[in-house]
């Protein structure tokens, strides 16, 4: 139980909502919604296996936003060192890409091309968009219902920072978008809002990188994204999670495609933190496909549970969820997706991996199909095992080392996972798989 | 000068199973070349994978040396690092991992090549043994036809340069080319002062070896029985060793 009572919650949201609408100078309907968030979160349902008491997560706002800082030079000294450690400086130079860093609940770095600005691509801090952006009102928490779960409703309610990722009409954008999160206070709750509008023909891909510098005791986070999927249109959304043991994630996903549109949401948690709770929801209209790819390490005694609903809508509509599980130490990771058949010619399959290194981790999966027609092609798979002996054998018997057949082995499992992830980024998930694996050995 | 290898009244005893090698003697000097054949389910394969160290096979009584040096308790990675190699029966299908970076990564942990030189050294070797570089993109051994199977064994060989190379029928399933492409590996790897250990139902392997250094050695039951030179091969080819073991008493 929390120290606080409900009536010391109610005030410091409040006092926080009052902050987050100063600093921000948002729009009234944003504080609105706020303070709908506030109400919900004492009424909304909240079942989380891991996390008792969300008030224990309550944090306040930062007083003031970073300044403005228009190249990655202009960073404080402490920030650019980090993002030195993390590689992240060298991936935007090969990239020549857009870059968004996230401190805390500011906005730290926001450095795009400025042509592809006016080409039709906008990339800017939530709290700037839904300034700039009357038409953010038809997009902001349209796709999540505050009274659905506590965590739902303490998003609303206190959300801050994050990103907007406009593409306008038959816009492709040819080099992936890199978004950073870095926290650096402790006990304070992250709760970015995250929104992707791909418009008709447009094709971008994402990649968010969650880091944190420090060893942040009991941080939550508390991400919430709304991606939607024009029609025609092609959208790549990477999730590289590598947090500290002591941050509890809980990222909300949620995806409309529209007819004929494609997105792939890859999700990498390498270190996923001391707890890791996703359950991602897609709607996929006429010929649209949707692909969530997840890959998950789980070490020490965390704990992952890993969803997927996919409801596909429209004719021809497909949905496809892989996960590839490697479980370490006293983890337990848990998957299931659920594909829901409610038009004719839709096809899905689950298919569920795992490896496990550690006879106390555990593993459990429950894929769910379910169809309302009955021309739907629906199928799952599950494969959970050790590595085998004869794999190891025949590695070891050309002269690797016990635990340099492992690791290859494990990387090997996890590779056909990492299809849309930039080399740079696979050879960096590479190494962190291998420490890893050392470590648990 | 000490044999290179000398396996000592061995016996070996299978995981869940029995004894497969009884009392088994085996002696092999540096740069020699023998050849071992045996009815199926002799233990031709045991044989090999004991030296190669396999888990699942235990040395209950004998011996087991190299250069010397008893090596009964050595895992497999140390006995390749001191030069033993085995191109398998069945090789295992490893999903993922790439040939070109297994390949590199081998020569780099095994070997000590610089990473700058490795990719070239693979390359070259490859294409002796008729690989593309768009094969070398494939997963270890995932999808190959029997003989790719057969040539990628041969190419680690190439690459690890070990003292001494086990084949495990090597000629299985392959088509005449290829057949003759090992057999001239074989030959190579000979001239180069490697000790062979070729096990093999069949004569062909051997048809670009020099005859008359080949020494045969027939496996019965976990023990060998008989030894002679490559006329001893043509013999069995001829008569089967049903036949072949009657007429010397090895049946007693
Ligand atoms: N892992 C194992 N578990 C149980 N029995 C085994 C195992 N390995 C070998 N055996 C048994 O040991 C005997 C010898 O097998 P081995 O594979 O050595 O024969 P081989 O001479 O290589 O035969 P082939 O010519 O068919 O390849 C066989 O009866 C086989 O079934
Ligand atoms: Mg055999």
């Amino acid at each position: 139980m929390s120290d606080l009572t409900v009536q010391d919650a109610k005030s410091i949201i409040e006092e926080q909502i009052e902050t987050l609408k100063k600093r921000n100078k948002e729009p009234e309907w944003v504080t609105e919604l706020r303070y709908k968030g506030l109400k919900a979160f004492f009424e909304a349902p909240h079942n989380d296996p891991v996390i008792k008491d969300p008030l224990d997560y309550i944090a306040k706002a930062e007083e003031e936003m970073y300044p403005e800082v228009k190249s990655l030079d202009e960073l404080p000294p402490e920030m650019l060192a980090l993002l030195d450690r993390l590689g992240i400086a060298e991936v935007e130079k090969k990239y020549i890409a857009g870059l968004a860093v996230q401190s805390d609940t500011s906005i730290v770095l926001n450095d795009f091309l400025k042509e592809w600005r006016k080409k039709g691509l906008i990339m800017e801090s939530m709290e700037d968009a839904v300034r700039n952006h009357p038409y953010m009102k038809d997009l902001f928490m349209r796709q999540f219902n505050p009274y659905e779960s506590k965590m739902a409703a303490y998003h609303t309610a206190v959300w801050n920072g994050g990103v907007f990722l406009h593409v306008d009409p038959g816009l492709k954008v040819p080099m992936p978008l890199h978004l950073f999160f870095l926290i650096q206070n402790s006990a304070m709750a992250q709760a970015p809002h995250i929104i992707i509008d791909a418009r008709e023909g447009s094709e971008v891909h994402l990649i968010e990188g969650c880091t944190s510098p420090v060893l942040v005791r009991h941080s939550l986070h508390l991400d919430m994204s709304e991606v939607y999927v024009g029609k025609n249109a092609n959208v790549k959304l990477s999730v590289l999670q590598n947090w500290p043991e002591y941050v509890h994630t809980r990222p909300m996903t949620r995806a409309i495609i529209e007819e004929n549109g494609e997105f792939i949401n890859t999700t990498v948690g390498l270190g996923t933190g001391r707890s890791n709770i996703a359950n991602p929801k897609y709607i996929v209209k006429e010929g649209g496909y949707v692909e969530l790819n997840g890959i998950i390490l789980g070490q020490k005694d965390y704990y992952v549970d890993l969803g997927g609903e996919m409801d596909l809508e429209g004719q021809g509509a497909r949905g496809m969820n892989a996960s590839k599980s490697v479980i370490m130490d006293k983890s337990t990771v848990i998957t299931r997706g659920l594909i829901r058949a409610k038009a004719p010619k839709t096809k899905g399959h689950i298919s569920c991996d795992a490896l496990i290194l550690n006879p106390e981790a555990k593993m459990e999966t429950y894929p769910g199909l379910a169809s309302e027609v009955d021309d739907a092609e629906l199928s799952h798979e599950a494969a959970i095992g050790k590595i085998r002996e004869e794999e190891l054998f025949y590695l070891m018997a050309h002269g690797l080392k016990e635990e340099e057949a492992t690791q290859l082995i494990v990387k090997g499992f996890v590779n056909p996972l990492l299809k849309d992830i930039p080399l740079e980024f696979v050879i960096e998930i590479r190494k962190i798989i291998e420490m890893a694996v050392s470590g648990g050995m | 000068m000490n044999p290179l290898l000398n396996a000592n009244n061995l016996h070996v005893k299978v995981k869940n199973g029995g004894e497969i090698l009884r009392g088994l003697n085996l002696v092999l000097n540096p740069g020699e070349f023998h050849v071992i054949m045996g009815p199926n389910g002799s233990g031709k394969t045991t044989l090999g994978l004991t030296i190669m160290g396999h888990p699942n096979y235990e040395i209950t009584e004998g011996k087991l040396l190299f250069e010397g040096e008893e090596i009964n308790e050595l895992p497999p990675d140390e006995r390749a690092r001191r030069g033993i190699f085995m191109a398998f029966q069945s090789p295992e299908e490893i999903e993922g991992v790439k040939i070109l970076d297994y390949l590199r990564l081998l020569l780099e942990k095994v070997k000590g090549v610089d990473r700058l030189k490795s990719h070239d050294m693979v390359m070259e070797k490859a294409k002796e043994v008729w690989f593309t570089e768009k094969e070398l993109a494939r997963d270890i051994n995932v999808g190959f036809s029997g003989g790719e199977r057969k040539r990628f064994e041969i190419l680690q060989a190439l690459l690890l340069d070990p003292k001494l190379v086990i084949l495990d029928e090597p000629d299985s399933g392959v088509d005449v080319d290829s057949l003759s492409l090992i057999s001239l590996k074989l030959h190579e790897m000979q001239k180069e002062g490697k000790t062979i250990l070729l096990i093999t139902h069949y004569g062909r392997i051997l048809q670009h070896v020099d005859p008359s250094r080949v020494q045969v050695h027939i496996i019965k039951e976990g023990k060998i029985v008989m030894h002679g030179r490559e006329k001893l091969v043509k013999e069995i080819e001829e008569k089967g060793f049903k036949k072949v073991f009657e007429e010397c008493g090895c049946n007693e």
